[in-house]
């Protein structure tokens, strides 16, 4: 870690945070930790932006990884910019609690999903933005008629009430059987 | 009901009395030399008496199986295990009677049992384990298969010495030593029993891959012990240096380590010659088995653990092989793994029981309760407390409902029962006492625990293994997931298992994959989702061809019966179910005639493209069935309604699960007219204009249907571009439909990999194994070679054809879009 940055969040800070997010202090430093050690600017300012995510390796070659950080920008951020406050609540959400499964959780970790989708909010994932979705993580090989194909096929497999919009409900209604808790969450080392 | 019964009775009856024929045969002596004159026939059994015995055995086995599985009943209460040892009971009480048990080929022989018995079972374990969960829960595996088989075994052994000076045991002297042998080979929980019990309760992933991946891994720790053990005990107990005891820990490291690494070179090996087989794709299977057989021999003959090489073996060559050799021989091989594990468990239990009637046992009541009453209580323990220290990490916590799971389900077996029978009775006395009580275990647990387990399971409402629905929608759904998590975890910098399994993939997309496969891997492809796209299209368009048969466009019979030539298994039925169908104007039967495909020329194209759109236009109404792969038939009943398996014995598909697609009349007719304006013009526009998915949805039609359909009109070709040029294997080469437009979907179609029966105990969802890569570049690099050579002949006639098709179907469709819309949500 470099020496001009500062090394905690002042104990108020961590109170709020702790309170609104659910960690614990000692995993809400270590988050702080990481945020400042993504945070290339200097004098560090207090907010990671884009450039700085994309600087992580993995996020970069993750084939959603862009698309990720627009989510987590705009969504959960202010345009551009997130601060730590927003950006433990984002990690949050992911959380592993021992508690008994939070209903409440479940539902926003499919929100997240839905509006990785869904980009223009319209609270719709429409055609085009699912051909997005493929392309990103099919790749570029793969021709333009086939990913059509494909995501014709989907929103038909989907698509209840026949609008070929997929709303939020019909895209729960997919993932019912998978245990969406289960399979997204992460364990934060303190 | 009663037939069944019947059927059963007869079949057994006729298995014993078969084998207790050759049995009296057997016992044939010699007649006295008489004057030597020519013999018409002779009766010589001893030339051929070794080999025909075995062969009555795994006859026997595999009808008694056959038996068994007629009545429905009786594998519904007891798990097959019980019945194959109750059925060697009998034969053994048979031939006990009959005083023929004293050859020694009807007692388990430990060494064939080690060498021959044992390695198919482990080899299909191998294969066809789960990957995904197996590394997720990696760490509370090797926490229990190590840690907990020395914690039981030290216990039990202990225990069990120290309660010699109790009066329970009625006198008899059990030194600690023996004990310890002893303990070291009961306390490991068996991978064949477990695989046996666990197929058929079908508990959820997690519980069952915890389970298995201990039985399979504490190989190595009970070998070592064992072996550890053993050798102390031909020492002498009071020669031990602690210079023995320090080996025997390193022997530790060596057998595990070894084991693991052998498994993997030979898997490697493989992989690697598979890479050139290709011309030569009959000796590919031949090739699998024999390497993983190595693998096991050369670990026994270095002492090291044979089952954790095969395991790893199996584990790899999954990885690698599938990818690089033909589909048939993925089929075959797959198939003759399960084949020979299927009947060498049944031949493992018939010979348990078989065993057990015998004069090698020494009966100590108390001895055989004490051991009982510690096996149980020593494995709840250890369970307990090695389950919440592995608490601490997991993600994914073990509940105490998980924890009683997986201590009713530490099933003893075969393994257990070999290492007793080979004791050396010199250097340990109580052989008989020990060979007695493993016995007692064994059946204890395979019969009780095994019966009652299931329903056990359902009782306390265990989270049972959900049959995945092949949706594309899920899959895609869950990919994003994966992605996304990965992402997460690196910005968070908390490594997780995502990140770490990218990783991993990484790594073995850069190296191992250039250097094991034969066509280079692509970039960035997500293939295992157009994997599972191009597999839910082949099922797609199975049902909808098995479903409107019949109704298919005349000459486009001739492109349906491009299909027998893939099918792996059922060529010549499928070639018959299309002659059925067939018009009088195709000759071919059972094998194309590929010359005339290739003369065929734009009536070909015109054909396949229908065909196409036939099959396109139906996709959607192939819902959401979920494909349950079962072991055997039983298992279907009370799952599906009674249409479904009628419909299902009738088009012998046993492989593929699906709800038939009821297609409408209106429907029907609709496509029938289609077919016929098309089948009399001779232009060459291949693109009717069967309407797009989207029409049977909506009720009215609205202007974007007509774009829609136009922008769906390319959708069937699957055409990326630059994919090498390179063929596969010599039969897949000779391909006839290298010119027509919309090969594709047919080849989707006809590489219809009715995957053999997948055991329920290997998800076969975890590892879609329906198409490779090498599949899914051939098919595009075909088809990118008609692209551009049809696509400007048929786009300027597309429109006008499409139109009058269209204003046909949407008469028809406004009827009967009702009605699939009905059908859709019924069946979903």
């Amino acid at each position: 870690m470099g020496s001009n940055k500062s090394a905690l969040l002042s104990e108020d800070d961590v109170q709020i945070i702790c309170q609104e997010t659910g960690f614990t202090p000692k995993e809400l430093q270590r988050l702080y930790a990481r945020f400042q050690e993504l945070e290339k600017k200097d004098p560090p300012l207090g907010y990671l932006t884009r450039e700085e995510l994309l600087n992580i390796r993995e996020v970069a070659v993750n084939p959603l990884g862009e698309r990720l950080i627009d989510v987590l920008l705009q969504d959960h951020g202010e345009t551009n910019k997130i601060n730590f406050r927003q950006f433990a609540n984002i990690f949050a959400l992911f959380r592993r609690d021992k508690a008994p499964t939070n209903l409440h959780k479940r539902e926003k970790k499919l929100l997240f999903l839905f509006n990785l989708y869904d980009r223009n909010h319209d609270s719709n994932i429409d055609r085009s933005e699912l051909i997005e979705i493929l392309k990103l993580m099919v790749g570029g090989n793969v021709n333009d008629e086939q990913i059509s194909t494909i995501a014709d096929h989907t929103i038909g497999e989907l698509d209840v009430d026949g609008n070929l919009k997929i709303t939020f409900e019909e895209f729960c209604g997919t993932l019912s059987k998978i245990h969406i808790d289960e399979k997204m969450s992460m364990k934060f080392p303190s | 009901m009663y037939q069944d019964n019947k059927h059963i009775i007869l079949i057994v009856i006729l298995g014993l009395l078969i084998h207790k024929y050759c049995c009296i045969e057997q016992t044939y002596q010699h007649k006295e030399a008489k004057q030597a004159r020519f013999h018409v026939a002779e009766f010589n059994f001893d030339h051929v008496a070794d080999v025909y015995s075995i062969t009555l055995w795994i006859l026997l086995g595999s009808l008694a199986k056959v038996g068994f599985h007629l009545s429905h009943r009786l594998t519904e209460k007891f798990p097959e295990s019980c019945l194959l040892i109750i059925l060697g009971l009998i034969v053994g009480g048979l031939l006990y009677g009959t005083h023929l048990a004293e050859q020694k080929a009807y007692v388990l022989d430990s060494n064939t049992f080690f060498l021959f018995l044992l390695p198919p079972i482990i080899f299909e374990a191998g294969y066809f384990m789960p990957n995904r969960p197996f590394f997720d829960n990696l760490g509370t595996i090797l926490l229990l298969a190590i840690v907990n088989t020395l914690f039981n075994t030290i216990c039990i052994g202990l225990t069990l010495w120290g309660f010699q000076f109790t009066p329970i045991y009625g006198g008899t002297k059990f030194e600690m030593l023996p004990c310890l042998v002893f303990a070291a080979l009961i306390s490991a929980v068996d991978p064949v029993a477990v695989l046996a019990t666990f197929t058929e309760i079908h508990v959820n992933d997690m519980l069952y891959i915890v389970v298995f991946g201990e039985s399979l891994l504490n190989d190595a720790v009970s070998v070592v012990l064992y072996r550890m053990f053993d050798s102390f005990a031909k020492i002498g107990q009071d020669n031990l240096i602690v210079m023995d005891i320090v080996l025997g820990f390193l022997s530790f490291f060596v057998v595990a380590l070894g084991g693991v690494l052998l498994g993997i070179v030979f898997g490697v090996i493989g992989c690697f010659t598979t890479k050139f087989t290709e011309h030569t794709p009959v000796l590919e299977p031949l090739i699998i088995l024999v390497y993983a057989y190595l693998s096991y021999l050369t670990s026994e003959m270095l002492s090291v653990s044979g089952i954790l090489a095969l395991t790893f073996c199996g584990m790899v060559m999954k990885q690698y092989i599938p990818f690089n050799i033909s589909k048939k021989s993925d089929a075959t091989t797959e198939y003759v793994i399960k084949m020979l594990s299927s009947i060498m468990e049944t031949i493992i239990f018939m010979f348990m029981g078989l065993s057990t009637v015998s004069d090698n046992h020494s009966w100590n009541t108390g001895f055989v309760l004490m051991t009982l009453f510690l096996c149980l209580l020593y494995r709840v323990i250890g369970v307990i407390i090695f389950a919440n220290i592995a608490n601490c990490w997991r993600l994914l916590e073990l509940t105490r409902i998980d924890m009683l799971i997986m201590s009713y389900g530490g099933l003893r077996g075969a393994i257990a029962f070999a290492l007793a029978l080979v004791l050396d009775e010199t250097k340990i006395e109580r052989k008989k006492e020990f060979v007695t009580a493993t016995i007692a275990v064994v059946f204890f647990t395979v019969f009780l625990q095994g019966i009652t387990i299931g329903p056990l399971v359902k009782l306390l409402n265990v989270r049972r293994k959900q049959v995945e629905e092949p949706t594309m929608s899920a899959k895609l759904t869950s990919r994003m997931m994966d992605h996304v998590m990965t992402c997460l975890e690196e910005i968070s910098g908390s490594g997780g298992n995502n990140s770490l399994r990218d990783k991993c993939r990484n790594l073995d997309r850069n190296y191992f994959k250039r250097f094991l496969l034969r066509e280079k891997p692509e970039q960035t492809v997500d293939i295992k989702l157009l994997k599972e796209f191009k597999s839910i299209n082949v099922r797609s368009a199975m049902r909808v061809h098995d479903t409107s048969k019949g109704l298919i466009p005349n000459s486009s019979s001739t492109a349906m019966q491009q299909l027998p030539s893939e099918n792996a298994f059922r060529p010549e039925r499928r070639a018959r179910h299309f002659s059925d169908i067939a018009t009088p104007n195709s000759p071919q039967r059972t094998v194309p005639d590929l010359m005339l495909f290739e003369s065929q020329g734009t009536d070909h194209q015109r054909d396949d493209a229908k065909m196409h759109r036939f099959l396109d236009s139906n996709l959607p109404h192939a819902r959401r069935r979920a494909t349950m792969h079962l072991r055997n038939q039983d298992e279907l009943a009370g799952v599906e309604d009674e249409l479904n398996s009628r419909f299902e014995k009738l088009s012998h598909h046993r492989d593929l699960r699906y709800v038939p697609i009821r297609l409408t009349r209106e429907q029907m007719h609709a496509i029938s007219t289609i077919s016929k304006p098309s089948a009399n013009s001779n232009q060459s526009p291949t693109l009717t204009a069967t309407p797009s998915i989207h029409d049977y949805s909506e009720t009215e039609l609205t202007p974007n249907q007509n774009s829609r359909t136009k922008s769906n009109d390319s959708d069937i070709v699957l055409t990326p571009n630059n994919l090498r040029d390179k063929s596969s294997t010599a039969a897949e080469r000779v391909r006839p439909w290298r010119r027509s437009a919309s090969s594709d979907d047919i080849e989707l179609t006809s590489q219809a990999l009715p995957k053999s029966t997948s055991k329920n105990r290997n998800d076969p969802n975890l590892h879609p194994r329906d198409l490779t890569t090498a599949d899914v570049s051939n098919s595009y690099r075909k088809s990118s070679e008609h692209m551009s050579e049809d696509a400007a002949a048929t786009n300027p006639k597309e429109n006008s054809s499409r139109l009058k098709a269209s204003d046909l179907l949407d008469k028809q469709s406004k009827n009967s879009s009702n009605q699939p819309k009905n059908q859709a949500n019924t069946v979903a």
